[in-house]
């Protein structure tokens, strides 16, 4: 009767593999915000007005950045606070992923079928003593088909891990292209073009 | 006896009632040496479907499969190894976009160390039309049990086109297209007499893959 009334909690859970490219010759510290860590979505029922769902992503996404960013960059230095970056040595640039925005759609509301996910972040690179160098907005984009039989956290699980991976394409081969971070990087000859 | 017989009999004509077309079309020679190997990937980057995992697998077991199987990488194994060069975002939609991935020294050692001589994406789906009828179901202390009937069509259509990696080309492709019309009577008990559409879609398109790769086809 009241696992009837309250909303279903889906973890996502997911691995990710490391992407295949050469590595820029650079130290970055790295904060994951509160917001980040322990980032969930609730979707409303749009009946009743309750929670229906709620997909907890945290986890999932900070995996995803540990295994994206060390295959990135030369150097990777996990922070506890922004604060600690300037004290750490030899740190070349800061960067902070923010997410701003989670969306989900259900097979049963967009009569669509398919499981969708799109997720928008706010990301940030700054100088180890706190100087603006870019601050660039990603997004990611993933979908499952629905099959018979199949649960929703089994849809909505497949959708959040094909956005993840989305997430880490677009940061591995958008990073460098982000105007402000490609000047930055010329300007300090860890790149080249 | 004798009536199971008939059931029996009527069921697997009817189940059996799927055509297949298959085509091909081939723009170039192919063959495969000993130690080489295909990847076959499912397109996904159309807005409204996606080709499903479960059918590009079983064209892989096909193609796979038998005394002349040919060594298939694992879709997932693939995406994984080449991550993040073949994400629906990131994948080559041409050939010319193969030829600026064969540019970057890391992708192309991959697909060496794999031995990948071809890559066949597999491209379409399966669409349900024609549902009609209607099977009511009801329940009670002495029992319960279904009457009525229903029926609908299964259309699936799925194209393979062939890229060659040494000459960077499309070398040809091959489509299927297979209808069958399924049928659900109910009396007491729902009797499935599913029409193999999709299954026999993968199986038709599987060999003929396996012919055309070994030049063949």
């Amino acid at each position: 009767m009241l696992a009837g009334c309250s909303a279903t909690t889906i973890v996502v859970d997911g691995s990710y593999p490391s992407p295949l490219v050469r590595k820029l010759p650079l130290t970055i510290g790295v904060y994951y915000p509160e917001e980040l860590r322990n980032f969930a979505y609730t979707e409303i029922d749009d009946n009743s007005g309750k929670d229906q769902y709620i997909v907890q992503s945290g986890t999932s996404q900070l995996e995803l950045f540990n295994t994206v960013l060390p295959a990135l960059f030369e150097n990777v230095v996990m922070l506890d606070s922004l604060e600690n970056a300037n004290s750490e040595n030899g740190i070349d640039a800061v960067f902070v992923p923010e997410i701003a925005e989670f969306q989900l759609g259900l097979p049963q509301k967009t009569k669509l079928k398919v499981y969708e996910i799109w997720m928008k972040y706010n990301m940030k690179l700054s100088k180890a003593n706190g100087d603006y160098i870019a601050d660039w907005v990603m997004t990611a984009y993933g979908k499952s088909p629905q099959e018979n039989l199949q649960s929703v956290d089994s849809g909505v699980q497949g959708a959040a891990v094909v956005a993840m991976r989305d997430l880490a394409a677009s940061l591995t081969f958008g990073f460098t292209t982000v105007p402000e971070v490609n000047e930055w990087l010329k300007a300090n000859n860890y790149v080249t073009e | 006896m004798y009536k199971l017989m008939l059931v029996l009999l009527a069921v697997t004509a009817l189940s059996g009632c799927t055509t297949t077309e298959i085509d091909e079309f081939r723009q170039g020679t192919t063959s495969l040496n000993v130690g080489e190997s295909i990847v076959i990937l499912g397109r996904r980057q159309n807005n409204n479907y996606e080709t499903e995992g479960n059918f590009v697998e079983c064209v892989a077991n096909v193609v796979g499969g038998g005394n002349d199987g040919i060594t298939v990488v694992p879709e997932q194994e693939f995406l994984d190894a080449m991550f993040p060069f073949f994400e629906p975002r990131t994948a080559p939609m041409r050939t010319t976009h193969l030829k600026q991935l064969m540019e970057i020294d890391q992708a192309k050692e991959r697909l060496a160390q794999y031995g990948i001589e071809y890559i066949v994406w597999l491209d379409g789906l399966t669409q349900r039309s024609q549902q009609a009828g209607t099977i009511s179901c009801t329940i009670g202390p002495g029992g319960g049990g279904c009457f009525g009937f229903g029926t609908w069509q299964d259309d699936s259509n799925f194209e393979a086109e062939v890229w060659d990696l040494d000459t960077l080309e499309s070398v040809g492709s091959i489509s299927t297209d297979a209808v069958g019309q399924s049928y659900m009577p109910a009396l007491v008990v729902p009797i499935p007499l599913i029409a193999r559409v999709e299954a026999n879609a993968c199986s038709g398109l599987g060999n003929q893959l396996k012919q055309f790769i070994a030049g063949k086809g």
